[in-house]
């Protein structure tokens, strides 16, 4: 707030009709004088734009050591224009003065922003592969690497299609794909989007998780496909899970971060997400262990796993599996994601 | 060459009656059965030299052998072969009807000479249509790019109205517009726009969009209430199928905002912007319309696509020189193809010399827009004719 100019603050006076009601941990308080020059100037509203009202709030969130100052502002400022991004407003928008209502909309949600609420919380919502999901805290919000596991899964679905249609040339049945840990429902969605057909059983051991997961399917109207189950996955699942089917697939992005890292987290994730979605204990491999157990019991034949992890986790993954060969598991690739870190893992049952 | 000048000079005093009313020219005035015979429900290339003239250039008939001989599509070389026993069909009845006394008989030759007529136009026309080469980028979709020209402010507030135009006109068409960028300018003009448009015949229609577009009116930004003269660009690139253009993934170079740090479940961000760059050329295109990452890599990528497609059409394209007045492509791009006269509520295009009225309706991107890429669309493939028929002038 210090940082604007008097001119440009006399602008944005009318914005803030309550600012001073933010409560005590919000930081830019306005000082009892700048807040008498508000009450002078209240009277003039004055005509602001999304471009003003989104460098305003950069402004303000910058002075406050928000992250992604200037593409939260533009996100909340979109969002209550109903748009997504700043970029795919037109010119119309961007021109037309924001009513009351909107300014008020924009300052409640910048000041969840303020207290270091990731954007996605802040909006409710957020897009992944085509889907708009909705998000909430605490369930783990989806990365953008997480969008590349998907298209590896759809993938490897139309190569076995192929290679199965020109051996037998009968229909191939629709596969069966099992989700670990679903948070918002995200992989198994776009799934059940991408692949025609397709079913899948998404489980995970929160109910918050759990209950998103279902909002979300409900949303897209895609309930005949999907079961969502409350369930924490460990070595005794199998009887709880194979009810459903020997599975195509296994698709998770497990907690894989290595404790000791967790504390050097950003205040978003660790003030707003469940850790548990993220802490893969001392080596990141808690989870991934136990998903691999258990996948040869819960595959078909040649049935695959697809994992998400961290960029130190192919070597390790490889050795244990070398160390564990009455798994009948073999680890076919090793992708890498857009940055090219290693990040993604595809094993496969070995056919007996 | 020489039939080819002739060609258009025929056109173009063709045009001055034929274009203004759209009027739907019969096909044939010969013979006593012209009064009986009903009006031709179509417009345009069919009737604009009437059939039966251009099927009476010696060349029409020299290529029409040459397609039977050579490898003409089959529906061609049938309706060439049934062309000819339907004409013989009318030279014997004309001839039975003259030597035919009763009343009742010359009756009946008669309404067969009409059939026969209406059958020979309606197969004319129909070999016309299939004689008109069609581009091998007709059926794609296309990635269109508005930018302003010279004209400053008042230049980027008619590129904003035209862009909305044709988002209007792929509304109407029944097209899927995506925006691909979009660059906004202070005052709700725009600098510079792409978009995807995507359905049935649309860069069949909109390559003729391609070109300068100028706006003559009293700039809102006026303070004087002189009329300026402003500018802007349409591009219309053909997108490409995984089939026409292949690119090697090692190629490209994928920057996003997460490329630094730990990237996954270590961090949260929220920019999603893509910028795609591909190293051999140096082409690069980037999107940030979307908040999925992915969304905006395959919007990237659709663009970059053109873009590199377009520059190899363009070099395939050097090679071929053509005279046409409707260019399509880098050659049309750089040529002021319509004027936007505001006081005169008048729009012009230059290749075909049209006048109508109505401008804010002309907007709206609705008939009468349809009707111009129409009339343009006749032109071109009346021009395409001549020039295939011209190929066989001896």
């Amino acid at each position: 707030m210090r940082c604007l100019t008097p001119s440009l603050l006399r602008r944005f006076w009318g914005l803030l009709p309550q600012y001073l009601s933010v409560g005590p941990s919000q930081s830019p308080n306005l000082s009892p004088k700048q807040s008498s020059l508000r009450q002078s100037c209240s009277a003039r509203p004055g005509l602001l734009t999304a471009p003003d009202v989104v460098s305003y709030w950069q402004k303000v969130f910058e002075k406050n050591g928000i992250p992604e100052a200037r593409e939260s502002s533009e996100y909340i400022v979109s969002f209550v224009l109903g748009a997504k991004t700043f970029q795919s407003l037109d010119s119309e928008k961007l021109r037309a003065p924001l009513t009351a209502v909107q300014q008020e909309q924009i300052q409640q949600l910048s000041c969840k922003r303020l207290e270091r609420m990731p954007v996605q919380y802040v909006l409710g919502e957020w897009d992944f592969q085509n889907l708009t999901l909705k998000m909430r805290p605490p369930v783990f919000i989806p990365r953008p690497e997480t969008e590349d596991l998907i298209s590896l899964v759809v993938e490897e679905e139309s190569r076995k299609c192929e290679v199965k249609n020109s051996a037998f040339s009968v229909a191939v049945p629709p596969p069966v794909i099992l989700e670990i840990g679903c948070g918002s429902g995200a992989i198994a969605l776009s799934l059940l989007c991408k692949i025609p057909q397709s079913r899948v059983l998404a489980v995970d051991k929160e109910e918050a998780a759990v209950d998103l997961t279902r909002e979300n399917v409900h949303r897209l109207q895609l309930q005949g496909r999907i079961h969502v189950l409350h369930h924490n996955v460990s070595y005794g699942s199998a009887k709880h899970l194979l009810p459903w089917g020997p599975m195509d697939f296994i698709v998770s992005n497990p907690p894989y971060v290595f404790h000791e890292d967790m504390a050097s987290l950003d205040a978003e994730i660790l003030r707003y997400e469940d850790l548990d979605a993220l802490d893969g204990g001392d080596d990141g491999m808690r989870v991934i262990k136990t998903i691999l157990t258990l996948a040869p019991t819960l595959l078909k034949d040649s049935g695959s796993v697809f994992l998400e992890v961290d960029p130190r986790h192919p070597a390790m993954v490889e050795d244990w599996l070398t160390a564990q060969p009455d798994l009948f598991l073999t680890l076919r690739a090793v992708h890498k994601d857009f940055c090219g870190k290693p990040r993604f893992l595809h094993i496969q049952k070995q056919s007996r | 060459m020489g039939l080819l000048l002739r060609a258009l000079r025929a056109a173009r005093s063709c045009r001055a009656i034929a274009l203004p009313a759209f009027n739907y020219e019969e096909v044939s005035g010969r013979g006593g059965a012209a009064a009986v015979r009903p009006q031709q429900p179509r417009r345009g290339l069919s009737a604009r030299p009437r059939l039966d003239e251009l099927f009476a250039i010696p060349s029409l008939s020299r290529l029409l052998k040459a397609r039977v001989q050579g490898e003409a599509r089959p529906e061609l070389a049938a309706r060439i072969q049934r062309l000819r026993d339907k004409e013989r069909e009318l030279q014997d009845t004309r001839e039975l009807a003259l030597q035919d006394e009763s009343e009742d008989l010359r009756k009946l030759a008669e309404r067969e000479i009409v059939s026969c007529e209406e059958e020979i136009a309606e197969l004319k026309h129909q070999i016309v249509l299939l004689l008109i080469p069609s581009e091998e980028t007709d059926n794609s979709d296309l990635v269109m790019e508005v930018t302003a020209g010279v004209g400053g402010q008042e230049a980027m507030l008619f590129t904003s109205e035209i862009f909305d135009m044709y988002r209007r006109y792929a509304a109407y068409k029944k097209w899927k517009f995506e925006i691909l960028e979009y660059f906004p300018s202070e005052i709700g003009g725009l600098r510079h726009a792409v978009a995807s448009i995507a359905g049935l015949d649309a860069y069949k229609y909109m390559k003729f969009e391609g070109g300068v577009h100028r706006v003559q009116r009293v700039p809102k930004t006026e303070k004087q209430g002189r009329i300026h003269t402003s500018t802007m660009t349409v591009a219309i690139l053909p997108q490409p199928t995984e089939m026409e253009l292949k690119i090697n993934p090692k190629d490209l170079r994928i920057e996003t905002k997460r490329a630094s740090g730990a990237g996954g479940q270590h961090v949260n961000t929220t920019d999603s912007a893509v910028r795609i760059v591909h190293i051999p050329t140096g082409v690069t295109s980037e999107c940030q319309q979307e908040r999925s990452q992915i969304r905006n890599k395959e919007k990237a990528m659709q663009m970059l696509c053109a873009k590199l497609y377009n520059i190899k059409l363009e070099e395939e394209n050097k090679k071929r020189n053509s005279a046409r007045k409707i260019q399509i492509g880098t050659k049309g791009r750089s040529e002021k193809i319509r004027t936007y006269n505001f006081p005169q509520d008048r729009i012009t295009d230059h290749r075909i010399s049209r006048s109508v009225h109505h401008t804010e309706c002309f907007m709206l991107g609705e008939e009468m827009l349809d009707e111009m890429i129409k009339t343009l669309k006749e032109y071109a493939d009346y021009e395409s004719l001549m020039e295939i028929i011209s190929e066989h002038e001896k």
